[in-house]
């Protein structure tokens, strides 16, 4: 067995041009070095049955000698800071009050706010403890004295909280909750002497969300983080009545001229960025830090709104997370200057050692696009990183119990899946909730990723690098490029390409890539969409920061969280996330399919259909017989289509001069509609019964002479090398590849 | 939210029908009679006895038994001694695993052959 988790590392950025620079990112607990090598990838799956792995070296100055290794932590858990100044070291009589919605409650002691240096154990801290009670805690010269709440508050309901401390020394909690119906009402009034003269630590900043360790990186900077809303912190120069902190609280627009007033902070404002803005007189403005969850409904929300763009001051909250990560922060182990004559295509760093007698063989991934403003082939396949980041380091098979029975079978995971469990500290997928069951809508490439990249398992990376091989294999050459090339880039990335290529499963699309490749399409583009599932979910890459991306799940569609309650609109930029197809673009509109089913026990084939015997889709079909079943054979469960597959439908989209050469229909018991088929729930309609589950193999002419092929399942590029290369999938694509790239109109 | 609750598998199992035991014996993989389905629903579903796993330890040729922690982010357990070259064994071996968890029957020796 290979180690594959003793060395780990990250590229960035993930997509380079020749002659520019990517970094390697490394690091391993125990091992002192590792030989690293660039390798151009082919196949990315070891697996026996298939074309096996093919890494090809591509020669760099890497390959001289080992290089060295150390152990980089990588340190979760968002909060917001304010650098620290004489207004808040020097603030002895004090109020500080906001909004929380707790979304953990007890099991762990969490600082909503904290002006405190752990190291000297002094300062200030409002909390909840381990025991879910909110404590008011002021420490100095090795005293300690708190006020506590006599029980425990209630998990997601909001609830205001004060902590004060007077002139002399009196420290006081102070709590209403929100809702007082069905026995949620808690009310505390807590009263502590405290101790009458304080010197607090120097240099100490004022936190949200989180406590001052009193060290710095490498080390960890801070710790018991709050996971939930903290909405409208205030903080004030004395010990306020309950009732005059809750005042400054509820109002949007604190007396700005007050001079008692030291911060009020509006959490509504620069949504999409990481800054946090006070809109006292004291400009005590801050930032946020590992991507907490900005664009959340706040204590004020009416419910008669649903997104932040209508009403900004209804999202003055913040979700923070103990397990947010927006980079993992690794020095740079080594970088690589692209040369000039590189070939585009999936590139990945290998580290290479042993590890006792066993070997380690560990990768980081990076896309290398042709240089800057050019192309370099006729064909662009478009790698779906969007989706790579959407899925990375994805527990929920482990996470979640239903994986086994969908698949009818045991699970199989890997070493890699078996690590990254007890390594949460390398962030989730967006498929994953946080710890403390709330979705998580961010995903960054700054980190390792174990399930996209060479040896890792079989969906998304390894499964799309089955069609680069195949490409290669009948002798194409191809661009790559990432979707986030095309994201900031637009339809002028995929000018001038005779075709494009999407791969097995490029689910998450931004509008911008939709806009680029409908353009693309409009302007005579022939299009290649050999997946399933895809443009599925409406997501957005950050506007300033490479590699990152939001997505809400929204209310439908194949969810594996939903968004809460008025949370659907992306912090990054204001659009409705969810399905592209709430946003009135279906799949089917782009590409003439749209996500049907999951089919995860078995995989089957596509039988033709009288549109493939017309003669305008002949050349499809050449080589092919009549009544040969398409694709009863593959990688994936034994056929092309299956996993997740798409089908035509004229009411979503489907262009009304569609084809639909072949259908594979046949797709058993475990052949399961997406939830957003159904009108209502019936018995009757999984495949064993229901043709509605199916995958539709499509071609139609769009404007300017060009054409979209589909093939609607993720299985499909799993079958192309199958008996050698000679079949009749492999037929196919060939066949429609050759025509395309024939400029003659279809 | 949205969860599976694993508790929520509950087609009764009766401890008597070896002729279904029988009948997963032979063909692990399935296809399946519709009672015999509906068991392997509940197991797969419920987890009952562990929610086991299999880890290749040889891509495509040789996979290992382990068992899920039932709490998120606890160790896998792995079995190295539990390793199977055949998909249909381990199904074999961990069905007959969760047949006992379910019913309290140990299911008998002469059962217990190779499929």
């Amino acid at each position: 067995m290979i180690d594959t988790t003793s060395i780990l590392g990250y590229a960035k950025p993930w997509s380079v041009a020749p002659g520019e620079t990517v970094s390697f990112h490394l690091s391993s607990a125990h091992l002192p070095s590792a030989s690293l090598k660039v390798v151009r990838v082919r196949c990315a799956d070891p697996d026996p049955n298939g074309p096996g792995l093919k890494l090809l070296h591509a020669a760099t100055p890497l390959d001289d000698g080992d290089v060295q290794l150390s152990s980089q932590p990588t340190h979760v858990g968002s909060y917001a800071s304010v650098a620290d100044g004489p207004i808040l070291s020097g603030l002895t009589a004090f109020s500080v009050g906001c909004y929380i919605y707790p979304t953990i409650v007890g099991g762990c002691r969490q600082t909503i706010v904290s002006r405190w240096n752990d190291r000297l154990d002094s300062g200030w801290k409002l909390e909840l403890d381990d025991e879910g009670h909110l404590s008011m805690t002021v420490a100095c010269k090795g005293m300690t004295r708190s006020a506590r709440s006599s029980r425990s508050i209630l998990r997601r309901e909001w609830i205001f909280v004060a902590g004060s401390r007077s002139a002399d020394g009196t420290i006081r909690l102070e709590a209403v909750s929100l809702s007082r119906d069905g026995g949620r009402e808690r009310v505390f009034s807590v009263e502590d002497e405290g101790f009458p003269a304080v010197q607090w630590p120097a240099a100490t900043p004022l936190l949200f969300a989180a406590q001052w360790t009193g060290d710095s990186r490498p080390n960890k900077e801070t710790f018991n983080h709050f996971n939930g809303k903290i909405d409208r912190p205030r903080l004030y120069g004395a010990a306020l009545t309950r009732a005059d902190v809750q005042q400054l609280v509820e109002t949007l627009h604190p007396v700005q001229t007050d001079p008692l007033l030291v911060g009020a902070w509006d959490f509504s404002l620069g949504m999409n960025g990481d800054e946090i803005t006070d809109l006292s007189a004291n400009n005590l403005n801050g930032s946020v830090h590992r991507l907490p969850m900005r664009a959340a409904t706040g204590a004020n929300w009416t419910g008669q709104i649903h997104s932040w763009t209508e009403d900004p001051s209804q999202y003055g909250a913040i979700h923070f997370h103990e397990d947010d990560l927006e980079d993992a922060g690794w020095a740079a182990t080594t970088t690589l200057s692209i040369p000039d004559d590189w070939q585009s295509g999936f590139y990945a760093l290998q580290m290479t050692t042993s590890n006792g007698s066993v070997p380690v063989e560990s990768y980081a991934i990076f896309f290398v696009r042709p240089p800057r403003g050019r192309r370099t082939s006729d064909i662009a396949v478009i790698a779906p990183t969007a989706t790579y980041l959407a899925y990375a380091n994805n527990h929920s098979r482990l996470d979640q119990t239903h994986f086994e029975v969908m698949a009818d079978g045991l699970m199989i995971i890997t070493a890699d899946d078996v690590y990254t469990n007890e390594h949460r500290e390398l962030g989730s997928s967006t498929y994953d909730t946080h710890s403390d069951d709330s979705g998580v809508c961010y995903s960054t490439g700054a980190r390792p990723i174990l399930n996209a990249r060479p040896r890792s398992n079989t969906f998304n990376y390894v499964n799309d690098t089955h069609l680069l091989d195949w490409l290669e294999e009948m002798g194409h050459g191809y661009d790559v490029v990432t979707d986030e090339d095309m994201h900031r880039e637009g339809a002028r990335l995929l000018s001038g390409y005779r075709v494009v290529i999407n791969m097995t499963h490029p689910e998450y699309y931004s509008k911008e890539m939709l806009d680029a490749l409908e353009t693309y399409q409009n302007g005579g583009g022939r299009h290649m969409y050999l997946g399933g599932n895809g443009f599925y979910w409406r997501v957005a890459f950050h506007p300033t920061k490479t590699g990152i991306i939001e997505l809400r799940r929204g209310l439908t569609g194949l969810r594996s969280w939903e968004t809460e309650a008025g949370e659907g609109n992306l912090s990054f930029t204001g659009e409705p996330s969810g399905l592209w197809r709430s946003s009135g673009r279906a799949p089917q509109r782009l590409c003439g399919v749209g996500f049907s089913a999951q089919v995860f026990d078995f995989s089957t084939y596509y039988r033709r259909l009288p549109d493939s015997f017309d003669d305008r889709a002949s050349f499809v079909f050449e080589g092919v017989g009549a009544d040969e079943p398409i694709g009863n054979f593959g990688l994936r469960l034994g056929g092309a289509a299956g996993l997740e597959i798409d089908r035509a439908e004229p009411n979503l989209g489907s262009a009304p001069n569609i084809m639909i050469l072949a259908t594979a229909d046949r797709t058993g018991a475990g052949g399961i509609p997406a939830p957003e088929e159904l009108p209502a729930l019936y018995r009757g309609f999984t495949g064993e019964e229901n043709a509605m589950v199916r995958a539709d193999m499509v071609l139609y002419p769009t404007s300017n002479g060009g054409a979209v092929f589909s093939t609607g399942s993720i299985a499909w590029c799993c079958s192309l090398s199958h008996a050698g290369y000679a079949n009749n999938v492999s037929q196919i694509t060939g066949n429609v590849l050759n025509r395309f790239l024939d400029d003659s109109p279809i | 939210m949205l969860q599976t609750d694993p508790k929520t598998a509950h087609f009764p199992v009766d401890p008597n029908r070896l002729d279904l035991v029988e009948e997963f014996r032979r063909a692990p993989k399935g296809p399946y009679s519709p009672d015999l389905q509906k068991i392997v629903h509940r197991m797969r579903w419920g987890g009952e006895g562990g929610r086991f796993v299999l880890i290749p330890v040889e891509p495509g040729k040789k996979w290992m038994l382990g068992l899920l922690p039932s709490r998120r982010g606890d160790a896998v357990k792995t079995f190295s001694d539990k390793t199977f070259t055949r998909l249909a064994d381990a199904e074999w071996a961990v069905f007959k695993i969760r047949w006992e968890a379910i019913t309290g029957v140990r299911i008998a020796e002469e059962t217990d052959q190779k499929p």
